[in-house]
């Protein structure tokens, strides 16, 4: 049953990370290692939060980690910079709900600004919702840029002679 | 090396780097590749970037014959295909000894190919936002809600941007809309009803804008990664209030 819920962890969260990354129009020949990528670090950080209880900021660090480590291997194949396979396989880890609900935070404590103890409970929720975001993006994008400054020459020279164009 | 071709290198690369620049290249690879590209050229550039401008300056080694200029940074859609066939045009001019002309044409040929069928990127998009559905714990009924709610949003987006509506409005409508469809969730009782709603509007979230503010100031171009995130940031706040319309529509209440 564990096996099961971290290989449909992994399935969905790679057609997640097809999908917004469609939006911004990678090359289609990345695409598979994109999902592969996302499928990889989506159900890493599943596993350690839900077995190893890591806090969800480490837990994305290394994700994103595996991620960047990775997408080295991967964009040698395809001729893609890193950036083209790591930042949409990490689109499926962005924090949007506790980045919007910050925002919900502060339109609540504005509205309840005359009760005091209502008042300091969205605040803290706001912080709460804040730091939650900040940190788990500010982890997302260093845990997968680390593989760049450890390996420049190598990082730097994905596309070089590339038979894609 | 006469002024006349100094100033024809320099006109390609202003062009070369408002492109990558414009379709939200991380600045430190815009900025090498446009130095390698120069490297090919045989010239040296400096760059000094900004979120809607930059400055370029282009020297040739013989005779330092210079050309400045300010450009406009144009507001493309974030394109990764051409992150990678740009990125991939400077090193094939650097190793394959290609003359000016030559890395122009290849240019106007990268830049003009086909950009991916919206049709595709709008179902694609939904079935995103269905399994981000499943990931927070949804059932196969709010799953099928929040992929209805992204197409009819995305679809509301793919229009508004198509028509040069300012994007500050377009993000409010198609929150709005996107998240209105998916309370029909609240309407019918389902079990899993809040986590539809809150799913269906984070096709929106800006994922690349933040990911590449933290990747700019992590290399040390620390005010252009400041403005993508602040930019970034605009925009969830644009998300927050679509949706936060519809919350006090069906619910009265935000969180």
């Amino acid at each position: 049953m564990i096996a099961v819920d971290i290989i449909s962890d992994g399935l969905f969260a790679a057609v997640a990370a097809m999908g917004f990354g469609s939006i911004s129009d990678p090359p289609m020949r990345a695409f598979k290692y994109i999902a592969l990528l996302a499928a990889l670090g989506h159900a890493a950080r599943y596993c350690l939060m839900t077995f190893l209880g890591v806090d969800i900021a480490s837990a994305s660090f290394v994700a994103a980690f595996i991620i960047g480590t990775g997408s080295v291997w991967a964009g040698k194949k395809v001729f893609c910079p890193m950036t083209v396979l790591y930042i949409p396989a990490l689109l499926p880890m962005v924090p949007g709900t506790y980045a919007y609900k910050t925002v919900f935070s502060l339109i609540m404590f504005l509205q309840g600004i005359s009760s005091p103890t209502q008042g300091s409970e969205y605040l803290q929720a706001m912080i709460f919702n804040g730091a939650v975001s900040f940190s788990v993006i500010f982890m997302l994008a260093v845990g997968a840029t680390v593989p760049v400054f450890l390996l420049r020459e190598k990082a730097n020279s994905m596309t070089r002679g590339s038979r894609y164009i | 090396m006469e002024q006349k071709n100094a100033v024809e290198i320099a006109d390609f690369i202003a062009r070369y780097l408002s492109y990558m620049l414009g379709a939200g290249v991380h600045t430190s690879r815009v900025v090498r590749n446009s130095k390698r590209l120069g490297d090919a050229l045989g010239v040296d550039v400096s760059i000094h970037t900004s979120q809607k401008t930059a400055t370029l300056t282009v020297m040739d080694r013989v005779g330092n014959i210079k050309d400045t200029r300010v450009l406009d940074i144009p507001a493309f859609p974030i394109s990764f295909e051409w992150n990678a066939d740009l990125s991939a045009l400077s090193w094939a001019a650097y190793d394959g000894n290609m003359t000016l002309d030559e890395v122009k044409a290849k240019f106007e040929e990268l830049v003009s190919k086909p950009k991916m069928n919206p049709v595709f990127v709008l179902f694609m998009a939904s079935l995103a936002n269905a399994s981000f559905c499943r990931l927070f714990g949804g059932d196969i009924w709010a799953m099928l809600i929040t992929f209805a709610a992204t197409m009819i949003g995305f679809f509301t987006r793919q229009h508004l941007a198509r028509r040069h509506v300012n994007h500050y409005i377009v993000f409010i409508v198609s929150a709005f809309v996107a998240s209105i469809c998916a309370s029909t969730a609240l309407t019918l009782g389902l079990d899993s009803a809040e986590i539809a709603l809150a799913t269906s509007v984070l096709y929106l979230v800006p994922g690349v804008p933040l990911i590449n503010g933290v990747i700019d100031i992590t290399d040390g171009h620390i005010q252009i990664g400041i403005s993508r995130l602040v930019n970034a940031l605009m925009l969830i706040v644009c998300i927050a209030i679509g949706m936060s319309g519809t919350l006090m529509l069906v619910k009265d209440s935000l969180l």
